[in-house]
């Protein structure tokens, strides 16, 4: 797959934002304006930009717990201001405040977040079906990582998705730890796309590291999907250099991580390689990516702006309506 | 008027529902061929695409449901028995309840989850479960439980037509009750309770296939007690007017529940009536419910299941005589 210049761009700015909103995340955490949890990016986040830049606004996108899905929200085009709003209780969020972690952009084909994590591979099954029957072309993109594709959900929703060619692309970002347990102590096999041999089920592991070959993978999985032929398992073998969640200790297998290994992984930070990439290609300068990341840094500042001058969700009197459709 | 059975009520109720909208389709293991007929034929009418026959993969068919009403679609999912739904427990209960609300209103999800319940059928403790109140114990799920083929008919079609997660549990024992119901097409909305006999001296309230063994029971004790049957036919909503109106009449009551009586329905619908209506009461509240144990299978059942005499001298206790 061929990507333009501006194509380049596109998903170098979206990365530059998504670690703006990463970092931004954990600073309002710290500062004690969002609610609940923040489960930070730990540089995996090219994996999430990489696979949803290029998809179609009527796309279904699921996106991953990472870094709560800034990346995936970011790439597919909505307003991270409002999920932001979100985190911080206010009645501007895109579920009115009421959710606090669960994103909801039916417009952009994203129809809410679990955190029960595995719920996404069961509800892919119907997004999928819905997708065939509308016609459309639609494809369906579900992410997770290397924990929660040890669901059994996974079993039943892949087993399903190949028998009935469904337009499906699973992104799993395998960061090699989830939560406190490494993979591995809880895969036997070098690589999760193994998973997806066990249904015929195409599958492809890529440096997910390289937003660019993601990007690839993702774009051909997406064309098979569109072309009615199927789903495709993409394995993107990322890094978490930061704990589960925010403010935590960085426990590993019953103790805590080893350093050197999280100082080893900090030597594939994606956006220092992608910008190494994107010189040597003569696509930006150093003077363009400054500016973008200037850009971006006055986008969260704006963000952050918005969220706490929007009021605090306290109208209970909505609960009834939430509750039942008429 | 014509006569029909139960379970071919609820075919009838598919076949017009399915041929109304389009954006109703079934999905389950097993559901083109169906082992008691419910869902029998409608895909030599509506086609695979619209019947859709799975593997045995509950949370595939119960969040395959919700994912497709999300994008606007009416899915049934066909769970065959109530109890498989625990296969899909975060799905069904957690997802499919919540969803609309966690998310700020701002989607429905229009599902019926068609289940059968209930035992005395001596089928174990694996396949005779009234699951209905651990559904009640999530809030977003409505709960439909009909006693007669006429009720089933009625309202699965305002269950289809349900903008919400509907759970439509028929009762195993009733599927081979015939009734005469209209010929015409006919709704029954939900919240609806039933007197199905009248009565001035207690208050009998039992749902699905336990409001035949009291209206038996009723008929039994007519030279000595006047007893008034309650049918609710939806627990949620729940007529507890209806109910109120009947205890405001009788001071006494009895209620008559198939599933586990610790932390079951009878217990919460005793609390609303007492929190309610206590001082129209003239004895403590009876309740006859399974007993808490598994459900035994084979002959043993009956040690666990509610049994006739048992209502009979609750109604007996509670009206002093």
């Amino acid at each position: 797959m061929k990507f333009t210049k501006s194509d380049l761009i596109k998903l170098y700015t979206n990365l530059v934002r998504a670690r703006a909103f990463d970092t931004l995340a954990k600073k309002m955490l710290t500062e004690g304006k969002f609610i609940s949890f923040y489960h930070e990016g730990g540089w995996g986040d090219a994996a999430g930009v990489g696979s949803t830049t290029f998809l179609r606004k009527d796309d279904v996108l699921s996106p991953h717990h990472r870094a709560h899905g800034f990346p995936h929200l970011i790439g597919k085009g909505c307003d991270p201001k409002v999920y932001l709003a979100e985190h911080c209780g206010r009645s501007t969020g895109c579920c009115t405040g009421i959710g606090t972690i669960h994103a909801a952009f039916e417009d952009f084909g994203i129809y809410g977040q679990t955190g029960i994590l595995g719920s996404q591979f069961s509800f892919s099954v119907g997004w999928g079906l819905a997708a065939k029957k509308n016609g459309k072309g639609q494809v369906v993109v579900i992410h997770f990582g290397d924990g929660t594709v040890n669901r059994g959900n996974w079993h039943e929703a892949a087993n399903v998705a190949t028998l009935w060619k469904l337009p499906i692309v699973y992104v799993c970002e395998n960061n090699g730890i989830a939560q406190y347990v490494s993979i591995k102590n809880s895969y036997p096999l070098e690589d999760l796309a193994n998973l997806a041999s066990a249904y015929g089920m195409p599958s492809v592991v890529v440096d997910g590291q390289d937003i660019v070959a993601v990007a690839e993978a993702v774009g051909e999985a997406v064309t098979r999907a569109r072309a009615g032929e199927g789903p495709t398992f993409v394995e993107c073998k990322t890094i978490r250099i930061s704990t589960h969640g925010y403010g935590s200790p960085d426990y590993c297998d019953g103790g805590l991580r080893n350093h050197n290994d999280v100082e080893e992984l900090k030597k594939r930070e994606p956006i220092a390689l992608f910008e190494k990439k994107l010189l040597k290609q003569k696509v930006l300068t150093r003077e363009d990516m400054d500016k973008i990341k200037k850009e971006a840094e006055a986008e969260t500042k704006e963000a952050d702006k918005f969220c706490m001058n929007s009021p605090f969700a306290d109208d209970p009197s909505i609960f009834d309506q939430y509750l039942y459709a008429k | 008027m014509k006569e029909i059975q139960y379970n071919k009520a609820i075919n009838e109720a598919l076949m017009e529902e399915f041929a109304r909208d389009e954006k109703v389709f079934l999905i389950g293991e097993g559901c083109q061929v169906s082992s008691v007929e419910t869902t029998r034929g409608l895909v030599d009418k509506f086609g695979k695409e619209r019947v859709i026959d799975t593997p045995i993969a509950e949370m595939a068919i119960v969040g395959g449901a919700i994912g497709a009403a999300t994008m606007g679609y009416r899915p049934i999912a066909d769970l065959m028995y109530s109890d498989f739904l625990y296969a899909a427990a975060d799905e069904f209960l957690i997802k499919s309840a919540q969803w609309r609300f966690i998310h700020g209103g701002r989607q429905s999800l229009p599902i019926v989850f068609l289940a059968a319940m209930g035992g005395y059928r001596k089928l174990g403790p694996d396949h005779s479960h009234c699951p209905y109140s651990v559904v009640l114990h999530h809030p977003g799920l409505k709960v439909v439980v009909p006693s007669t083929p006429y009720d089933a008919k009625g309202l699965l079609k305002t269950s289809i037509r349900d903008n919400n997660p509907v759970c439509f549990f028929f009762h195993k024992a009733l599927i081979g009750y015939k009734e005469s119901i209209p010929e015409e097409e006919y709704t029954i909305p939900f919240g609806q309770a039933v007197v199905r006999r009248e009565g001035t001296d207690v208050t009998v309230v039992a749902a699905s296939y336990m409001n035949h063994l009291a209206l038996a029971a009723a008929e039994k004790l007519k030279d000595q007690i006047s007893v008034e049957v309650i049918d609710p036919r939806t627990l949620e909503p729940f007529d507890l007017d209806t109910v109120l109106k009947s205890v405001s009449k009788t001071g006494r009551v009895v209620i008559v529940d198939e599933d586990t009586k610790r932390c079951g329905f009878a217990a919460e619908l005793m609390a609303q009536i007492m929190e309610h209506a206590f001082d129209d009461l003239n004895a403590p509240i009876k309740r006859v419910c399974a007993a808490n144990y598994p459900i035994a299978s084979g002959p043993l059942e009956k040690y666990v299941l509610p049994q006739p005499e048992q209502i009979l001298s609750a109604i007996r206790e509670t009206a002093g005589c």
